[in-house]
């Protein structure tokens, strides 16, 4: 039982050797569109007046997210640190001096080993961060929308000609910039099970799931209303309907599943406390984050849109590692 | 001057607290590792409802009669099923292999050599909180790191029949830092295991030796320095002492935070099983609900007399319900979802099959199972099982039953009615599950 003996290999994911990727002509053409979505989201977000920071890349806590991911322990001086699995703590304490930021960032979660067929995890990835402090789900939503809606409308003005290269069908892409449809993730879960797939009522959708209701919808959807224990503490509890979270998940059509999560966020310190002992976590850990919430965070709101889930979606790649130059699959031993 | 005497009053216990202060509170040093502690059983004090009951087999057998057209003969001791399901791992028996965390008396080896016997066996382990932060988790292996939890699980595997058995996995609070569960969760060592059904997390509540505890153990300087600032740690030993008291908490709960936790866990971890173990508190009725309603696959009661660890005097014999008691508060549906299992002061079949009568589909060896290792690390263990199930099968028969399910409160006698609830004396109609 050697870990460097586990049977995921390249060649049964079929992935490519380095080389052969970097200088593929698919790849450089996946290159050009996500450097125009990139330029559209800063220049859609600057527009907005949303700043943009540069979160840090280590800490002592990180977002303890979900699903199993492990994040990745630094030895910092002999402390352990974290490499961040998204920014959400330092977006939150950031609007103490900011109304709405936003941050490109890479993060790294060392997802579950199952994950590495679903065709949408990387272990390393980047997120197009956004908080805004006072802001509704509602508010949150239309900005993601609209972000989305920008990025989409300045790669098929732009990049006519990479799009065509990697074969994407850009007559369905353009139903992204019509208004995203919702539903609830009760909703989500009966259309599920009224298909023959059983899922959790209490969990999150799972990736067949996911897949399932993403290859059925025309244009990008949000689901809202996870139940609580589904997701991280931050996600705030609809204090009008307890159990479920003010939060959302935006999916792409087409099979391409999850875009982005979002939430209100839980900013009350008292909040923060209980629903970190609701997920398990140990509050000592999270002694900085928790003293500025004493000291009072803002209400606030905010999504991660994952980058290259984002440009597979863009690009219409078959599998989310073809939308970085150097793909971590999970469990895949890559440089 | 005159020394005083008190005759009548503990003199001797009162002296040693003046002079040894806080660290009297424990049982004395040099047992640490050496000696497992938990409840005598002989006189806590309110006793245990157990002690009381007889197991009262009838003449009339409607079940042995089923076994009788089953088989075209009179059934025998042999014909008794034990093999079922717990906490949805098919195991051989009716029997588990409890939690020791990261204990000194569980290191040295005998961690693995339980392990690799209860594998052996077919025996779902559990194995304990604290051990990946105070022993490493021996995956990019230090030299001082011990007895560590992949070395466990890698003992256990090595002789674990096809789809029996399965691992589990405690996490604490303060193991919650060091992301046990999602390590053992994303590593490909324990692949296999996932794969075929056979990996547990157990969400950890209390234990039996020292209900509203955290773990405690003791640990020398270096370790105390290298975990930093995970724990808290009591100077009680003598001035000058190399060793130290490392506590941990044991968690803040209350019942959303528990069905909480559950839900996330299953959200978390849905290739593994859930399980949930409780100390035994005296809101042990509503709390197993909790989690039983949660979704949780199983959910332990570790009774006040449990308890393979460090733990100070005062818990040891005073704090706790014992475990009869815990089972007849603990009302469980018949044919459930989820397994409730027993441990405490388990090791022979009486006390087992009084523990599956009052509803426990199982019962987990702790201390006993270390002691059988440390008696014969490669066959102790599997000689202890082979023995208790020789007698479960006696016992169960006399009954005249062939299947641990069957068992019921009909099948023991109290000379007193015990606790709050419903005694366990209460004669049921045949076969119908008592709540």
């Amino acid at each position: 039982m050697d870990s460097t003996t586990f049977s995921m290999n390249r060649a049964e994911l079929d992935l490519p050797s380095p080389v052969d990727h970097v200088r593929s002509p698919r790849t450089r053409a996946m290159v050009r569109v996500q450097n125009r979505m990139l330029d559209a989201a800063r220049e859609f977000l600057r527009d907005e007046s949303v700043t943009e920071i540069r979160p840090p890349i280590i800490g002592p806590v990180t977002d303890p997210g979900g699903r199993g991911a492990k994040q990745v322990d630094v030895d910092y001086y002999g402390r352990r640190y974290r490499l961040m699995t998204s920014a959400i703590l330092y977006k939150q304490v950031t609007l103490t001096g900011f109304d709405a930021i936003y941050a490109i960032a890479p993060n790294v979660r060392l997802e579950p080993l199952e994950t590495a067929v679903t065709h949408r995890h990387l272990a390393e990835f980047h997120q197009i961060d956004v908080e805004v402090a006072g802001a509704s789900r509602d508010e949150v939503m239309l900005l993601a929308q609209r972000l989305v809606g920008h990025i989409v409308t300045r790669c098929l003005s732009d990049c006519q000609g990479e799009l065509s290269e990697l074969g994407r069908e850009t007559a369905e892409l353009s139903r992204a910039l019509e208004p995203f449809d919702r539903m609830t993730h009760a909703e989500a879960v009966a259309a599920l099970m009224d298909s023959g797939h059983p899922q959790d009522p209490g969990a999150e959708i799972d990736w067949q799931g996911e897949e399932l209701l993403s290859s059925r919808a025309p244009r990008p959807f949000f689901v809202v209303d996870y139940p609580k224990g589904s997701r991280g503490f931050y996600d705030r509890e609809s204090p009008s309907e307890p159990g479920l979270l003010r939060n959302f998940d935006l999916l792409a059509p087409g099979g391409y599943g999850e875009l982005a999560s979002g939430s209100e966020r839980e900013y009350d310190y008292g909040r923060i406390v209980t629903r970190m002992r609701e997920t398990g976590e140990n509050p000592a850990k999270y002694g900085w984050y928790l003293e500025a919430a004493r000291a009072g965070i803002p209400a606030s709101a905010g999504f991660g849109i994952g980058l290259e889930r984002l440009t597979r979606y863009v690009a219409g790649l078959p599998a989310v590692w073809q939308a970085s130059l150097y793909p971590k699959v999970p469990g895949v031993f890559a440089p | 001057m005159t020394r005083l005497s008190a005759a009548g009053f503990p003199e001797a216990e009162v002296r040693a607290r003046a002079r040894e202060g806080a660290r009297r509170a424990f049982p004395p040093l040099d047992e640490y590792g050496t000696t497992l502690l938990g409840g005598r059983g002989s006189a806590p004090v309110g006793g245990d409802p157990f002690d009381a009951l007889r197991i009262v087999p009838p003449i009339f057998t409607p079940r042995r009669l089923e076994k009788l057209i089953e088989l075209a003969r009179e059934p025998l001791p042999s014909d008794v099923d034990l093999a079922v399901s717990i906490g949805g791992f098919r195991s051989s028996c009716p029997v588990y292999v409890s939690a020791f965390g990261s204990t000194r008396a569980a290191g040295d080896g005998l961690g693995a050599a339980v392990a690799r016997q209860a594998g052996r066996l077919g025996l779902p382990l559990v194995i304990g909180e604290n051990i990946v932060p105070v022993t490493g988790y021996g995956r990019l292996r230090r030299q001082d790191e011990a007895s560590m939890l992949l070395d466990r699980i890698r003992a256990y595997a090595e002789d674990l029949p096809a789809g029996l058995g399965g691992v589990v996995v405690q996490q604490s609070t303060e193991d919650a830092d060091a992301e046990v569960w999602n390590l053992v969760y994303s590593d490909p060592n324990v692949q296999s295991l996932a794969d075929s059904g056979r990996l547990g997390f157990e969400l950890k509540l209390g234990q039996g030796a020292k209900p509203g505890l955290g773990g405690m153990t003791v640990v020398d300087r270096a370790t105390q320095a290298r975990l930093g600032d995970a724990y808290a740690f009591d100077d009680l030993f003598a001035t000058g002492s190399e060793r130290v008291m490392r506590s941990g908490s044991p968690g803040t709960f209350t019942a959303e935070i528990l069905r909480n936790q559950i839900r996330f866990m299953r959200n978390n971890y849905p290739r593994s099983r859930i399980w949930v173990k409780m100390p035994p508190v005296r809101d042990i009725r509503e709390a197993a609900e909790v989690a039983r309603t949660a979704g949780a696959d199983a959910v332990t009661v570790d009774g006040g007399e449990g308890g393979s660890g460090w733990a100070p005097t005062a818990f040891i014999e005073n704090v706790g319900l014992p475990l009869g008691e815990c089972l007849v508060r603990v009302a469980w549906p018949s044919n459930p979802a989820t397994t409730l299992l027993a441990s405490g002061r388990m090791w022979e079949g009486t006390r087992a099959v009084k523990a599956f009568a009052m509803g426990a589909g199982a019962v987990g060896l702790g201390r006993a199972a270390l002691l059988a290792a440390d008696e014969c690390g490669d066959a102790g263990l599997v000689r202890l099982v082979e023995c208790l199930t020789f007698e479960m099968r006696l016992l169960i028969s006399a009954l005249g039953k062939y299947d641990v399910s069957q068992l019921d409160r009909e099948d023991l006698w109290s000379a007193q009615p015990t606790g709050t609830e419903p005694a366990a004396a209460t004669v049921a109609t045949d076969g119908a599950g008592v709540g």
